[in-house]
């Protein structure tokens, strides 16, 4: 048993932490194909129009309360607290054919659902009373989710994608309090900036 | 007189001085004395050892040290004796010795110096009272930090088994800051020696964080030992030690997420590579307080309470801001109304107030432990992780055979822990109720005071609760709320209440309401009806309170606004003598449907103001406020207000449309936005709109305060529509609205909208250009008319007089006598008279031609001075040139032949004279060419004036089947070859005339009477 343990559990400690390093991670093994449990809506492509419009419009107020909800001075300094400075964020190109745009969707929107769960979290912690902006924030998240289901939808019947790499937001449970508000407020900018885009292209 | 007194004073000066003279020579002298024996006495020490001086450091050893004698070098011996009990030397090559320290008592050494020019002795009295105690210096084992708690801590070894004897040590730490070892604490350490090597540990907590500057730390001792009679002295500070943070290439601000306690001290610093511009907690600005290199701090005094986000500290510099949170709050209170309970003795449930609030949520909240100090056994209250409302609350499991319960309630939080304790029996048991009250036998405050209070008395509760009704919003049913009885008054648990309501005929009661539930509806008609509730513990029931149902109507009612202050809101109303019993304020979210109420509160009838605080009320949330005034028969409404306890700025942007474009203007409809997202009193509107396009203009230029951005603050807020005028067509416009509360100024909603084209612009744009260039040409030509005498005197000079023309000097004789020259003779037709001035000279004269009418003036003319010298011709131009080699034929028509045209201009030759000679139809006679000139050819005019004596009369000068039908103003003649039709138009080279041919007499532009550029500055009559 001891050597079971001994043997086995950095054996998979050591895979476990492959995955994890950082690198972009495939969501699927290269060589799967593309598989889909049901069947995909025919308006695929509207209901991600729709979606991505629901988004563009509750995305300022999400920022809004927010940047409220982090007291002063960040109302007042949305240019150098909450500019949308996010380095790793994953490019978008409207001139795109719609394949390229879609996997590029698919990337922003893996890397902001992730990024959101984490302010989330944060938020929870930090604001607990600011339910207002806990609420907008998982409907935001929910909302993510499903346009993530239909982006693969569609990749997947329409282009057979089965595989895209993807990077994940900044993990910000070591950061100390100030730097989670900042991280949360530059991301939210971003993604106000970036759904604007997004919702224009689609 | 005089002089004697003068004589005597002077004298008496003199003396005086003599005297005061000798008395400071005395006194140099014996000083001077004094001094050379001193000199001598310290000379002769010199040449002896001198200067002995002892001290010690463990008091076992004395180390004894003295001065050699002067002027001599080195390899002394030195014999020193001590002389005690027992007399003993010790021979030495050095200055110094170590001698075991000596009892108390004189002691008499004497050292001997023996050197090569003999010897010299020196003998001191030595007592321990001469001796100086120095410990050595101490030394630093270890210095460390606590970064997380800013503290350092010092590691130091007090050597204490080198001193025989029991000591009281003094240590004397210095810290110092930053890279020029500014002092920030001295402080002392009492430590005792007890006879062996003691290790010592002392902390300091820095009220700047470690990572701000480097530390510097020193320490030296004192020993205080009573035993010791000599002088007793600081040792040497220890080798400096220190301690710095290794920053990395980030900026960092700290300390980070620390908790203190509100009204605290506190600094804060900024380690960074780049210059920092200012420093903000919260909002506020604070001074700037220089480290080493680039690193900052500020000094923040009485911190208040933080927000549950807490407090921002931030540190600006040239493009980024860094910072901190910091959480200020309170040490968790006293658990309050520590109370527990069983309803089926199984568990104990204990309930507890929380107390004063601590500002502390999340990870920094308090928590509880409720320990049961017999068994040792304990729960923990896990926090909800969105408490509202929320109930403090452990359930304990009860345990076999135990009667007797002492719970502890411990609370704890980073700043600090309180607690409870309360001693339960659950022998009792109500039987009546089945339910179990533990009687508290006493509660235990035991911080920050152990105070022992003895809880409740059971008893009925002392009153009724208090009690508010509402029409629910069908109007059928009366919801009945009340409150919960405080402790004081509910001598007890509160177990049920009864609700009944009664009228002048039947009294309605409800089923018994148990305690949680704290509201009741009863179907009711609208008659007056009184209901009474009434709260019942094991005791027994409360008194009732009543209230009416009916609601007395008013119809002089307005919306009126209120807005608070601070975590309050203030309502004030006149003071109304009919009110006999209680007002009432009900307040609500006025978000939330019918009926609405959150809470109420009752002022006494004589009051007329009252501020209104709840913790449920939040910053940008709308409340509706009813104050209600109470009569015996009812309650009235006297007035409703929509209020803010803090008004924030919209989170959102009103939705607006374009309703209509011109080429000149916008109009623009917007719609309200939902109270929910307004967060304050709608002040207006802010319209700003500029030139730009999507894709070029950003929003925020238009915050820039660009002066081409236009804003429009639209303070009515009934307004829904803007038209903007004045704009230009096809123009892109960036539109941006924006409402305003007292609050803030919201969001921004952008579009752009391009106007229409502008025909009307398009036409005029095109007019005015035609329009100007018309009157351009008008004017022009109206100067140069006006000014045609000018012009023609700059552009066309007079050409010479004809007088002086030779060409048309004709003989007299010819024109007077000869019948053959009828040609010329043009009755009736009006001729004009060429006066031709002849001279018979060898060579004709070039003279100018005069036209002159001829019924005018040939009388004067024939009365010149020189009339054999003129010949007027009078003569009708011809028109048909076919008719030319007919004289005959032309005389009988009688009319005018040739027309001339009339031109000032050029004087050149354009027929030549060979070709005039040989097509001249008349051989000779009639005209003869004015152009004749010597230049030319002598031989062409020795042959002309050989015609002249031949030929008189008129003769075209150019063959007319060449004349072109061409304007003399048109550019040149197709047929270059031509000379003849190079001008253009046939005419008399010397005169001023065109010669029209016959073929164009009906062009206008060929007649003598049309237009032509020529004529504008000519053709003036009587010219």
């Amino acid at each position: 048993m001891k050597v079971l343990a001994a043997g086995v559990v950095p054996l998979l400690l050591v895979l476990h932490w492959k995955h994890g390093a950082g690198s972009p991670l495939p969501i699927t093994p290269v060589n799967a194909t593309c598989a889909i449990r049901h069947p995909c809506h025919n308006n695929l492509m509207n209901q991600i129009r729709s979606q991505l419009a629901q988004l563009n419009g509750s995305a300022n107020a999400l920022f809004i309360l927010y940047y409220t909800a982090q007291g002063e001075p960040f109302p007042n300094n949305l240019d150098k607290l909450c500019g949308p400075n996010v380095t790793d964020f994953p490019p978008f190109h409207a001139n795109g054919t719609e394949k390229a745009k879609l996997v590029e969707l698919y990337r922003i929107v893996v890397y902001l659902g992730t990024s959101l769960g984490n302010i989330t979290r944060d938020q929870k912690i930090l604001n607990p009373s600011a339910l207002s902006l806990h609420s907008k924030l998982n409907a935001t998240a929910d909302i993510l989710r499903g346009l993530l289901s239909n982006v693969l939808c569609r990749l997947c019947s329409k282009y057979h994608v089965g595989h895209v790499d993807v990077t994940y937001g900044p993990d910000t449970s070591g950061k100390d309090v100030f730097q989670k508000k900042k991280l949360g407020c530059q991301l939210l900018g971003k993604y106000k900036e970036t759904i604007a885009v997004l919702a224009q292209a689609f | 007189m005089d002089i004697y007194v003068c004589l005597k004073r002077a004298s008496w000066m003199v003396d005086n001085t003599r005297m005061r003279t000798a008395s400071n020579f005395q006194w140099l002298l014996s000083t001077f004395i004094l001094l050379y024996l001193m000199n001598q006495v310290n000379s002769q020490k010199k040449g002896t050892p001198h200067d002995l001086k002892c001290v010690t450091n463990n008091l076992q050893v004395w180390d004894c040290y003295w001065k050699a004698p002067s002027g001599t070098g080195r390899g002394i011996d030195y014999e020193v004796c001590i002389e005690n009990r027992s007399h003993s030397c010790y021979q030495l090559e050095k200055t110094n010795i170590k001698i075991p320290a000596l009892s108390h008592g004189d002691y008499e050494i004497t050292i001997n110096s023996l050197h090569d020019f003999g010897s010299s002795t020196s003998k001191f009295t030595l007592n321990e009272q001469n001796v100086s105690l120095i410990p050595d210096t101490p030394e630093i084992l270890n210095l460390s930090a606590d970064f997380s708690t800013s503290t350092l801590h010092l590691k130091w070894n007090d050597r204490g088994s080198v001193f025989p004897h029991h000591s009281n040590v003094i240590w004397e730490i210095k810290i110092l800051r930053k890279e020029s070892m500014e002092l920030v604490k001295l402080v002392t350490y009492n430590t005792t020696l007890n006879g062996k090597d003691t290790l010592h540990h002392w902390s300091w907590a820095s009220d700047m964080p470690l990572e701000c500057a480097i530390h510097f730390v020193e320490i030296r001792c004192y020993i205080d030992n009573l035993h010791f009679s000599g002088h007793k002295e600081w040792s040497d500070w220890s080798p400096v030690k220190n301690i710095s943070w290794m920053p990395d290439s980030q900026t960092k601000v700290f300390p980070q997420d620390k908790v203190i306690l509100v009204g605290s001290d506190i600094t804060f610093c900024c380690v960074s590579q780049e210059k920092v511009l200012s420093a903000l907690i919260g909002h506020t600005n604070c001074p700037l307080i220089h480290l080493d290199g680039e690193n900052v701090a500020i000094k923040i005094h009485n911190i208040s309470v933080s927000a549950s986000s807490g407090t921002n500290v931030v540190f600006t510099t040239e493009d980024n801001i860094f910072g901190t949170v910091i959480f200020a709050g309170y040490p968790p209170d006293t658990p309050q109304q520590l109370n527990c309970e069983t309803h089926d003795l199984k568990e104990i449930l204990c309930s507890w107030n929380p107390g004063r609030a601590t500002a502390l949520v999340g990870p920094r909240a308090t928590s509880y432990t409720l320990l049961e100090s017999f068994s040792g056994k304990y729960v923990r209250f896990k926090r909800a992780e969105a408490p509202t409302n929320e109930s403090y609350q452990l359930f304990f499991q009860m345990l076999p055979n135990q009667e007797i319960y002492n719970f502890t309630l411990n609370a704890h939080n980073p700043l600090g822990r309180s607690e409870s304790t309360i001693l339960v029996n659950i022998t009792e048991k109500d039987n009546l109720i089945d339910h179990y009250y533990l009687e508290p036998v006493f509660e235990l405050k035991r911080q920050p005071n152990f105070v022992l209070l003895l809880q409740g008395i059971r008893a009925v509760p002392s009153k009724g609760p208090d009690t508010w009704r509402e029409w629910s919003s069908d109007g059928k049913n009366l919801i009945i709320y009340w409150k919960p009885l405080p402790i004081n008054e509910a001598n007890g648990k509160i177990l049920s209440y009864n609700v009944s309501c009664s009228s002048d005929e039947e009294t309605q009661s409800l089923s018994e309401i148990p305690d949680p539930q704290h509201k009741a509806e009863i179907q009711l008609d609208k008659n007056d009806y009184i209901i009474s509730v009434v709260a019942k513990n094991s005791v027994g029931s409360s008194p009732p309170s009543k209230i009416a149902s009916m609601e007395i109507p008013n119809d002089d009612l307005k919306i009126e606004q209120v807005v608070g202050m601070g975590k309050g809101i203030l309502l004030t109303w006149h003071y109304d003598p009919n009110m006999t019993c209680d007002y009432v304020i009900k307040w609500c979210n006025s978000s939330r449907s019918e009926p609405c109420l959150m809470d109420w509160r009752k002022v006494p009838s004589n009051s007329t103001e009252t501020v209104i605080e709840s913790d449920q009320f939040r910053p940008g949330v709308r409340y509706n406020f009813f104050l209600y005034g109470c009569r015996n028969q009812g309650y009235q409404l006297l007035r409703s207000m929509i209020g803010y306890i803090e008004e924030l700025a919209p989170t959102v942007a009103p939705n607006f449309t374009v309703e209509d474009t011109s080429a000149d203007s916008i109009l623009v409809k917007w719609e309200d936005i939902p109270v929910e997202e307004l967060r304050g009193f709608l002040r207006g509107y802010l319209f700003y709109f500029g030139k730009g396009e999507r894709d070029t203009s950003k929003m925020r230029v238009l915050e820039s305060g660009r002066s081409d951005i236009k804003v429009k603050n639209i303070t009515d807020i009934s307004q829904k529509t803007l038209r903007i005028a004045d704009l230009q067509g096809k123009t892109s416009y960036h539109l941006v609205l924006r409402a305003y509360t007292d609050g803030g100024v919201g969001p921004e909603k952008s579009m752009y909208v391009v106007t229409k084209e502008n025909s009307v612009g398009l036409i005029i744009a095109i007019l005015i250009p035609v329009a100007v260039a018309v009157i351009v040409g008008v004017v022009t030509s109206i100067l140069c008319y006006r000014k045609r005498e000018w012009i023609k005197e700059t552009f066309y000079p007079d050409i010479p007089n004809p007088e002086n023309c030779k060409a048309l000097q004709f003989q007299k004789s010819v024109c007077e006598g000869s019948s053959g020259l009828k040609t010329l003779e043009m009755n009736p037709c009006t001729p004009n008279n060429v006066e031709v001035l002849e001279t018979r000279s060898a060579f004709p004269k070039i003279e100018d031609t005069e036209i002159i009418s001829p019924i005018a003036e040939r009388p004067e003319d024939r009365s010149d001075a020189e009339p054999e010298n003129h010949v007027v011709v009078s003569y009708c131009p011809p028109i048909i040139e076919e008719e030319i080699p007919n004289p005959a034929a032309d005389e009988a028509g009688g009319t005018a032949q040739v027309i001339y045209i009339d031109v000032q201009s050029m004087y050149q030759p354009q027929a030549k004279p060979e070709e005039e000679q040989e097509n001249d139809p008349v051989g000779g006679a009639g005209y003869k060419p004015q152009m004749h000139l010597l230049i030319n050819s002598t031989m062409e005019d020795i042959a002309a004036e050989e015609d002249l004596e031949k030929t008189v009369g008129y003769r075209p000068q150019a063959n007319v089947n060449t004349w072109n039908l061409v304007s003399p103003d048109s550019p040149r003649s197709i047929d270059s070859n031509s000379e003849i039709v190079s001008f253009g138009s046939p005419c008399s080279i010397n005169s001023r005339q065109f010669l029209i041919p016959p073929k164009d007499e009906d062009s206008p532009e060929s007649n003598g009477g049309g237009w032509s550029f020529t004529n504008f500055f000519q053709n003036k009559p009587n010219d």
